[in-house]
């Protein structure tokens, strides 16, 4: 084995990545890279979370994507050989991660929640979730180098040390790419991060047109809470934004108390919802999955609990 | 005219896993279908077809029993399927289903378009479809929201974390979509009368190269339970309020 390769896409992933590499490399006694690609001035300052080496990737014009790396960061990891490569499991994040491990001929674990150095095995041996996060899968590597993709917010940000130096190497240039970037639209994030929210009211396909979803917000309101909702009306309908999304392809979040309305509860979902202190449901399917996987539900048409409901609530809080 | 190959894979149907309580997946009494977002990817060469001419070709590997996937994707727009099968091709990791896919298109179907979902629902792992593509040696465009074929390229609308990417690749390109890009079909009676009457092209093992073992080791699946008591309530107005009361009860109301 010859290092630990971090890719991260900014500061922010690197710091994460660079604490799961980090306890990875007094494991295993091991160097850890950094692949610099977007932002080049950090080199120092990744040298202080924690690397040993910077790998400068090469500049790409605009309208080139960042995927026309994935040769020069193949090619180079067949010379140098590292025995562990990671990358945040972010949209780019899993294309590479997935083109390099073909191209290296090598196993890729996706989503690791877990990533540990099984010593006896002399192997790397990582968790991640199945069948819609209703298992957990424990794998191990028979191939070199591992490979994970590591969700944002698994790990916590690497401290910063002083006085850590490490060495900078530039990588050659990419061969030409096929493909074109012909526009970028920038999102922009207005949500509040669900992730810190005490109280969430969830929208599901229950709710029959966008207006409706005022019914959702109202609720959200009287409870002091935020509005959140599932992958179809995100990612389908659009109707609300996809930082606003619960569950395996969304985000997982930890209220004390959370609402689903119209729900259907498909495990999913509430894969997002595991740690929720209490979790409540209306639906008007008494058959719904979401009350076997809730605290408390209510059996009925949210379009005439939800009024009740709100009212009830104001009394309840005193407003 | 575009000549497409849309991959698919015939899942179980996760709704009816049972947990045991040692944390054991009961798999007995299961349902299986084709993985969600490979309808997305069935109907997009349907409905690129529709719009531009050109074929469809659905591809799959899997056991013998993934027959019932085969016809009903042959019920979605694809004219012909490729069916790739072994008793031991059930818990295939991404990387074999990959380098088998790659074996059997590279010697046996001519493409332009190749279209897969954004990730199966069994594992989720999203990996067949970009190791795909560089096991071809093609570009690939992953998580596309809306796809149009002009000429020899296609234009693409990607997801990525920042926002949104419009990028174009010359054909044959491998593009994997999310399931926005359209709402795919209900078969009809007509569609599944249709779909026997096609071609299906049966690939064995023996048909292949020796797809080398695993990269990696699954050693071990355990099943959580998201069990909850489950209290239930009717929406008459006492039993609303009860509800809102047990909130206050359990401190989460402040
Ligand atoms: C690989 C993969 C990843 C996925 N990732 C996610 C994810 O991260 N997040 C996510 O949410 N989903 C995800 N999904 C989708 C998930 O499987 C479900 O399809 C989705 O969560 C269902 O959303 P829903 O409950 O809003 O809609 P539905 O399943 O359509 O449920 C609507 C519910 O509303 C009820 N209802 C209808 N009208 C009313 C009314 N008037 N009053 C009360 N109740 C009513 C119905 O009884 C029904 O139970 C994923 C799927 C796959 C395959």
């Amino acid at each position: 084995m010859a290092g630990i390769w971090i890719l991260g896409e900014n500061r922010e992933l690197t710091g994460e990545l660079l604490t799961a590499g980090g306890e990875l490399a007094a494991a295993t006694g091991e160097k850890i890279s950094v692949l610099l690609w977007k932002d080049r001035s950090r080199a120092e300052e990744y040298f202080a979370l924690g690397a040993d080496e910077i790998l400068v990737l090469p500049e790409l014009p605009e309208d080139v994507p960042p995927e026309a790396l994935i040769p020069v960061i193949t090619g180079e990891a067949k010379t140098s050989q590292p025995g562990l490569i990671l990358l945040p499991a972010t949209v780019r994040g899993r294309e590479m991660a997935a083109r390099v491990a073909a191209g290296l001929g090598t196993g890729l674990c996706s989503d690791a929640v877990a990533v540990r150095w099984n010593g006896e095995r002399k192997t790397f041996e990582m968790e991640r979730l199945a069948y819609g996060g209703m298992a957990v899968q424990k794998v191990v590597f028979r191939t070199a180098p591992a490979m994970a993709t590591i969700p944002p917010r698994t790990f916590a940000p690497a401290p910063e040390k002083e006085g850590r130096t490490g060495t900078v190497r530039e990588l050659p240039g990419p061969p030409p790419s096929p493909v074109r970037v012909v526009e970028r639209k920038k999102r922009e994030r207005t949500v509040r991060d669900l992730r810190e929210a005490r109280i969430i009211v969830c929208a599901g396909r229950g709710i029959e047109k966008q207006e409706d979803l005022r019914i959702a917000r109202e609720l959200a309101e009287a409870l002091g809470g935020e509005i959140a909702c599932t992958r179809p009306l995100s990612e389908e309908y659009h109707w609300l934004p996809e930082d606003l999304c619960i569950g395996l392809s969304g985000i997982s979040v930890k209220p004390e108390l959370y609402i689903g309305l119209g729900v259907s509860g498909q495990v999913q979902h509430i894969t997002g919802i595991r740690d929720a202190k209490v979790i409540a449901a209306v639906n008007k399917d008494e058959n719904a999955p979401i009350f076997q996987t809730a605290d408390l539900g209510i059996v009925g048409d949210l379009y005439g609990v939800v009024p009740n409901l709100i009212q009830e609530i104001r009394k309840a809080r005193g407003q | 005219m575009p000549q497409m190959i849309a991959c698919f894979k015939w899942v179980v149907d996760e709704a009816y896993i049972r947990v045991g309580a040692s944390g054991d997946l009961d798999m007995n009494a299961v349902d299986y279908k084709i993985s969600d977002y490979d309808k997305n990817a069935l109907e997009e060469a349907a409905r690129i077809r529709e719009q531009a001419g050109g074929s469809v070709a659905a591809v799959t590997v899997g056991v013998p029993e993934a027959t019932k996937g085969v016809k009903d994707a042959l019920s979605r727009g694809a004219e012909k399927a490729f069916f790739i099968q072994d008793p031991s091709f059930r818990d295939l990791e991404p990387s074999q289903t990959a380098r088998i896919l790659a074996a059997v298109i590279q010697s046996r179907i001519p493409y332009d378009l190749i279209l897969c979902g954004e990730g199966s629902s069994d594992l989720y792992a999203r990996q067949v479809g970009p190791r795909l593509a560089e096991l071809l040696g093609i570009p690939c465009l992953s998580f596309v929201q809306k796809l149009t074929v002009e000429g020899d390229r296609v234009v693409a609308e990607r997801r990525t974390d920042e926002g949104q990417e419009v990028c174009t690749a010359p054909m044959p390109v491998l593009v994997t979509v999310l399931p926005d890009i359209n709402t795919p079909r209900i078969p009809s009676v007509r569609d599944t009368l249709m779909a026997s009457k096609k071609e299906v092209v049966p690939v064995r093992k023996e048909d292949l190269p020796d797809i080398s073992s695993p990269f990696l080791e699954t050693v071990s699946m355990k099943g959580t339970s998201l069990k909850r008591s489950g209290t239930r309530f009717t929406e008459d107005p006492g039993d609303v309020k009860a509800f809102v009361d047990t909130l206050l009860q359990k401190g989460v109301l402040k």
